[in-house]
């Protein structure tokens, strides 16, 4: 509709921004991204009037153009020029959010104050009269409470009200020297522009924006004649032209609070800074941080209520893969197919591809769940903010921000919101390198595969899983100090500057809906590339050609006049097998395509079709890895006698033969390689579509695949080589090249970052 | 003048000056960290700081805290 009013919302972040916009738009709400980069757009249709689109702008502090949020803010705010600003406004931090309020007034854009949280202004005895602020600002003024909801409304018909016939001139103005020289600018370079617009072109070109230059065109000459003016203000007033103005603003919001503002209580600590004392304490900020996190996962994927644990999370996902996911969905599909008559290559597509494959990964989203709700939960109540910057300290020694630490937090869910939990970090450079080494924390789908190894080869020893998550954290610090010593990422991390908002009782609405909106992505694009892959491997281990007549190889091989014993040596030779060991499954087309591609492995000890098919099929899901152990080693749940658990113990003899067998003996070695290739190297498809999504970049997707399989690739390999000094069996040659790779390793590692990326102290 | 750093917890003190790359220095003034402004320092940890600046606490590393001239 071409009349459509378009309200923006606008405000600082902690602002109730989002507590605002749930409560103007209900379910109403489209979620999207900004053109050409990763911040979240959000539009919904105001309850009031649904022909009205509110959107919510990125909570900004400023329209500079330093932060991609503010960029996106700005460009919206000039190009598509919205009919009117919802500006909320946090009345407990008045100056602060004021201070983005006399840019907004200057966009010649009518804007409308929701004025949040007077509830607490009032109950701290102080008080603000609002009839004179918004006399003053020039600009109608609603009080709010977006938590309670009082006033919403109320906002929400003030902006269209304004939308339609309201005007806002900015009320402020600025020294004499830069009135002068703004004056000039105007003069020589917006008078074409609308007489609204002029004032913000005009302070931007002050502040000399290189934005607003490109876009305006400004030419040479221009240019050249405005610095003058620019320079001779900045001599006047004895600093640089952006400050000059961020301090008048300042200045400004100052004198107007006077006597509008009266506060009552000062320099008492708050709730907030009380509970900050404790919680941000240098003593104990660690363990308590320990004691949350141990909590949290406890909740989400520790021991299930079922067993005397606490988890809620497990006890859904047991029952999810065991009732919904096994009996339900893989032998109920089964049982009404087959009572349909259905060719049996259409069940096996359907109950063992895709219903299985599907069940699998929904088997997680409980935990997911319940994880995504305590990390919610955590944000939404002001905590996460103060982990990150209880990390920063830590992580600053190698080369990443504290910001960097939330990803990896929720990396050990799942990588996909991992991934996509790296949005916060400004600085592009940093954000790039948490996304590539997010994933190497052991995910959730990971830890079977963990659990196989250990079950299998090392009798279960709980040190495998532990040295497993150490493995990660090592892996993601030797990464971080390696690449910041390359060229691509140099320089050290963005200074650590974080708003850290007072303590609240989480806002169930907000909670709810974030967990809601997290774990439905997870569901939705794991959903959809796991219904492909499965139907793709289930066929690919299913068919294939059995002396050249080409089948389901199961059929096939009951067949003997196909499958000969003259044939059975062929392929027991082809296979490095033994012939009784011949299975139908040694000619299906999976087997076929790894035989070759498994000499990629051979120099890290598993070089056997097994492991380097389940590898492969790994990166459709990590769960697939166990899930092909259980199909390969022939256990056979076709029967339907017993579930294949999920760390396959069923199957733990034959694999540790079997890895016995094709590394002359060092089945744990060989193991332990192939469990750290798997962890390391590149994650599942949907982590991979989530990586090119926030990387928006081919060529740096690409290249954090590379990494991660080359790093898994040299670590496997070291461990291999070098462990063969110590268990037998070395090969000299092998031996060389890794103590090479090591050497190189540790050069990068210990080599010194470049001088000039040290930080100077001006 | 000296650097945030080196004031007590807990002490009012008035900016005198912003440093730091034009970058830098633009996001702490954003924030409201300007010339003449009080901030007070409210914690430690390992060299990073929370300070109250006009309302709200601000958590800052310690190479901006060298920044902020008080």
């Amino acid at each position: 509709m071409a009349n459509q009013l378009r309200i923006a919302l606008a405000g600082n972040p902690n602002s109730g921004k989002t507590t605002l916009f749930n409560k103007l738009t209900g379910s109403n709400q489209f979620v999207g991204n900004w053109p050409g980069v990763t911040v979240e757009k959000k539009e919904g249709k105001l309850i009031v009037d649904k022909e009205v689109v509110l959107t919510d702008l990125p909570g900004i502090y400023s329209l500079s153009p330093y932060t991609l949020e503010e960029v996106v803010a700005r460009n919206y705010l000039i190009e598509e020029k919205p009919d009117a600003i919802l500006n909320i406004v946090d009345a407990t931090n008045l100056e602060r959010n004021l201070y983005l309020t006399t840019q907004l007034t200057e966009l010649g854009i009518p804007v409308v104050i929701a004025l949040n949280m007077m509830d607490l202004v009032k109950k701290a005895g102080d008080s603000i009269n609002v009839k004179e602020l918004s006399r003053q600002l020039g600009c109608k003024i609603v009080e709010i409470s977006a938590l309670k909801g009082d006033g919403v409304k109320e906002a929400a018909l003030a902006a269209i009200e304004a939308a339609k016939t309201g005007k806002t001139v900015p009320q402020h103005t600025f020294s004499g020297p830069v009135e002068h020289a703004l004056a000039h600018i105007e003069e020589v370079t917006v008078h074409d522009l609308p007489e609204e617009r002029q004032r913000w072109y005009a302070i931007k070109l002050f502040e000399r924006d290189e934005k607003v230059m490109e876009q305006l065109k400004i030419p040479a000459s221009t240019r050249a004649h405005i610095e003058n003016d620019i320079a001779a203000a900045e001599k006047e007033l004895d600093d640089d032209a952006e400050s000059i103005i961020t301090n008048e603003r300042y200045v400004y919001i100052g004198e107007t609070l006077k006597g509008i503002y009266k506060k009552k209580g000062k320099g008492q600590l708050s709730v907030s800074d009380k509970i900050d004392k404790i919680v941000t304490n240098r003593i104990l900020a660690l363990p308590i941080f320990a004691i949350v996190m141990f909590l949290v996962y406890a909740l989400a994927m520790g021991k299930s209520v079922a067993d005397g644990g606490i988890s809620l999370g497990t006890f859904l996902t047991d029952w999810a893969n065991d009732v919904l996911g096994g009996a339900w969905l893989t032998d109920g599909s089964r049982a009404i197919l087959e009572s349909w008559g259905a060719a049996p290559w259409l069940v096996g597509l359907i109950s063992d591809g895709i219903f299985a494959g599907v069940g699998a990964v929904l088997g997680f989203v409980p935990q997911m769940l319940v994880l995504f709700l305590m990390l919610c939960l955590l944000e939404d109540c002001g905590y996460m903010a103060r982990i990150a910057f209880i990390m920063d300290r830590i992580f600053r020694r190698f080369g990443l921000s504290g910001k960097s630490f939330i990803p990896m937090l929720v990396g050990t869910g799942c990588g996909i919101p991992g991934v996509m939990a790296s949005r916060t970090i400004e600085n592009e450079r940093d954000r790039r390198m948490t996304i590539m080494t997010t994933t190497f924390m052991p995910c959730g789908a990971k830890m079977p595969i963990i659990g196989l190894i250990a079950g299998a080869l090392f009798g279960g020893s709980t040190w495998v899983a532990v040295s497993a998550y150490f493995i990660g954290v090592a892996a993601i610090v030797i990464s971080g100090i390696m690449l910041k010593k390359t060229k691509m990422f140099a320089g050290d991390p963005a200074p650590f500057v974080m708003e850290l908002p007072a303590y609240h009782l989480p806002a169930w609405g907000n909670v709810l809906r974030g967990t809601w909106e997290r774990g439905w992505s997870f569901i939705k694009r794991a959903g959809t590339v796991i219904v492909i892959s499965s139907i793709v491997i289930w066929f690919l281990t299913s068919f294939g050609s059995v002396n050249g007549h080409f089948g389901m190889v199961d059929d096939l091989y009951a067949d003997e006049t196909v499958v000969t014993d003259e044939y059975v040596s062929q392929v027991a030779d082809r296979m490095g097998i033994p012939e009784d060991e011949v299975e139908p499954m040694d000619d299906s087309l999976l087997a076929r395509v790894a035989q070759p591609v498994s000499v990629v492995f051979k120099p890290l000890g598993f070089g056997d079709w097994k492991p380097t098919a389940a590898t492969v099929t790994g990166l459709v899901a990590k769960e697939e890895v166990v899930a092909n152990f259980g199909i390969m080693y022939a256990y056979d749940d076709k029967e339907g006698e017993e579930e294949l658990e999920e760390n396959g113990d069923q199957i733990w003899d034959r694999v540790a033969e079997d890895f016995n067998a094709f590394s002359d003996g060092h089945g744990r070695l060989a193991a332990y390689a192939f469990m750290i290739f798997n962890l390391l190297c590149a994650p599942c498809f949907a982590a991979i579509g989530a990586i090119k999504r926030e990387m928006n970049s081919r060529k740096w997707t690409w290249f954090a695949i590379a990494y991660q399989c080359g790093f898994a690739w040299v670590i496997g390999f070291i461990v291999w080589q070098v462990g063969r000094l110590f268990v037998g069996g070395m090969n000299i040659v092998g031996l060389v090249i890794a103590l090479v790779l090591l050497g190189l390793l540790c050069w990068q590692l210990f080599k010194p970052y470049k001088e000039s990326q040290k930080l100077t102290v001006k | 003048m000296m650097p945030l750093i080196m004031t007590d917890a807990g002490e009012e003190n008035i900016i005198r000056r912003v440093g730091g790359s034009p970058e830098m220095k633009k996001h702490l003034e954003d924030m409201g960290f300007v010339a003449g402004s009080a901030v007070t320092v409210m914690n430690t940890i390992g060299g990073n700081l929370i300070v109250k600046i006009k309302e709200s606490r601000v958590a800052i590393s310690k190479e901006m805290a060298q920044k902020i001239m008080v």
